[in-house]
């Protein structure tokens, strides 16, 4: 009797996922930016990959920041300093793997590819037939998933049944064979974006939709016009999907509240990156390479850099370097750092000052601010090594 | 009984007789089948040579019948002259693996045939 009345709530429990699947049909609230010719090119650039990663920076503390998984165990070990070196490196290129940006491609279009059509078949059955090749060691990309209508009619699979065939044979972890609430229902996902869990809903995005699909477009195109709105930047930088985001806002043309965020968080030469991706983007006719070469050899690479802060927790050889390394560590920049940041903003002006710039005003406050606090530090940074007595390359 | 792997535990001879064929899982009023390669001669619930795909003669939510082939496998114990029991080669008809079965245009036929008349009954009563 108690089986009997658990298959019954289980029966009733389907019910509910139907109902759910239907709402899934009528998508959540579509967003109004689209990519309108294929992306696929220009993102997958070298010189455009290079941009991004550049701008997503690379921050451990943050790619291996505590994660709701199971095992968030560490391990303590003795290390010889070439072995330390070595773990060190290995580190960086695993978080540049974490940080793999997913493709931005153009939404796959479902075309009818009918394999033979036999009229005589007609009414063979009540119900279509679905069948899928299960060949050991295919990829998902590559299963052959065919129909066979009532009609008679044999053809490939929609990529919809497709990609359910696929996630019921070959389950993917994580990924539901039915549309997550939190994508279905219009309310949750509003309150999610509201409660700035992008990071979250992006992540769960990747998991469940592929790149090439409408909903994946669809969402992603609504959070990255949500953060723009509330301008909470900083919660994607050093994540996968920063990328993205910011070759949408390039696309779009609404770079200026991102660039307005990176100038005043000081991060210039990743404005300098923005702009310039805008102008390969849109085919500006600006010669941004140069400054883009002068500012590479100023910068070190989000890798090396990661690299160095690794190594600073090591204990660093006394000596005349000892002070250099105290008064940059004082300030918090550099020569080279000064040179490359007037450069930049030479960049940044000449954008801001062009037509393609929208929030002039704001923009030249933040670079007015930004200009009077460096030449402060420049001051102080001249007045320190004087006192230590450091002659000026 | 317990599922056996794919790639079966059943023990033949060389030179017997194979077949591919349906393996009546599931339970009372709810069929599921396994196809499966196994030697001719044994009944249906013997352990395998070797499990090829699986068939749900039950349509889904989405009003669809479920089938799964190892299309590698299975031609390639057509190639070594396996037999075929007529549902499992009328499901492969059907899948476009291999000729459409006589028997599918039979039934196809004769379903055609019961809604005319049902239609036509339908309408001489009307």
């Amino acid at each position: 009797m108690h089986l009997v009345r658990q298959i019954r709530q289980l029966n009733g429990l389907q019910g509910l996922r139907h109902a759910l699947r239907q709402v899934s049909t009528a998508p959540t609230k579509p967003a109004t930016l689209k990519y309108e010719r294929d992306p696929q090119p220009l993102f997958t650039d070298a010189e455009t990959q290079k941009l991004l990663q550049s701008m997503t920076q690379l921050h451990l503390d943050r790619v291996f920041r505590k994660r709701t998984v199971p095992d968030n165990s560490s391990e303590i070990k003795f290390m010889t300093t070439e072995q330390l070196e070595l773990e060190f490196q290995s580190m960086v290129e695993k978080a540049q793997h974490m940080l793999q940006m997913p493709p931005v491609v153009k939404i796959k279009e479902d075309v009818d590819r009918i394999i033979a059509k036999d009229p005589a078949l007609k009414d063979f059955a009540d119900t279509k037939f679905v069948f899928t090749d299960i060949t050991f060691g295919r990829r998902q990309s590559e299963r052959k998933v065919v129909v066979r209508e009532t009609d008679g009619t044999l053809a490939y699979a929609s990529l919809d049944t497709t990609k359910r065939m696929n996630q019921l044979y070959f389950p993917l972890d994580g990924r539901q064979s039915y549309t997550p609430r939190m994508f279905a229902l219009e309310e949750l996902i509003a309150k999610c974006l509201t409660e700035h869990k992008y990071e979250y809903v992006m992540d769960r995005l990747l998991v469940q939709y592929e790149p090439h699909e409408p909903e994946f477009h669809n969402i992603s195109a609504r959070v990255f016009e949500h953060l723009n709105e509330s301008k909470q930047f900083d919660l994607l930088r050093s994540t996968r999907h920063f990328g993205p985001m910011a070759f949408f806002y390039a696309w779009h043309r609404c770079i200026d509240d991102l660039l307005y965020d990176m100038i005043r968080r000081d991060y210039l030469q990743n404005a300098v990156e923005l702009i310039a991706l805008s102008y390969k983007i849109h085919n500006v006719p600006v010669e941004y390479q140069e400054t883009l070469a002068k500012l590479d050899a100023l910068h070190p690479t989000p890798a090396q850099s990661a690299l160095t802060e690794l190594r600073s927790g090591m204990r660093q050889p006394e000596g005349q370097q000892g002070i250099e390394q105290e008064i940059h560590s004082a300030i918090g920049k550099t020569e080279k750092d000064f040179t490359a940041d007037e450069i930049s903003l030479q960049f940044i002006e000449q954008y801001i000052a062009s037509e393609h710039a929208l929030k002039k005003v704001q923009l030249e406050l933040a670079v007015q601010t930004l200009k009077e606090v460096n030449q402060e530090k420049l001051q102080l940074f001249q007045g320190l090594k004087k006192a230590h007595g450091i002659q000026a390359s | 009984m317990s599922l056996s792997p794919a790639s079966g535990i059943g023990r033949f001879y060389a030179k017997s007789a194979k077949i591919i064929r349906f393996v009546r899982l599931g339970c009372t009023n709810r069929p599921f089948y396994h196809i499966v390669v196994m030697e001719r001669r044994k009944n249906q619930h013997q352990p395998v040579i070797e499990q090829v795909g699986s068939y749900d003669p039950l349509p889904n939510d989405h009003n669809e019948r479920l089938v799964a082939l190892n299309t590698e496998r299975i031609r390639f114990w057509l190639g070594k002259g396996a037999h075929l029991s007529t549902p499992a080669a009328e499901l492969l008809g059907i899948a476009g693996l291999l000729p459409i079965h006589p028997r599918t245009y039979m039934t196809a036929w004769r379903n055609r045939r019961t809604a005319a008349e049902s239609e036509a009954k339908a309408e001489t009563t009307a």
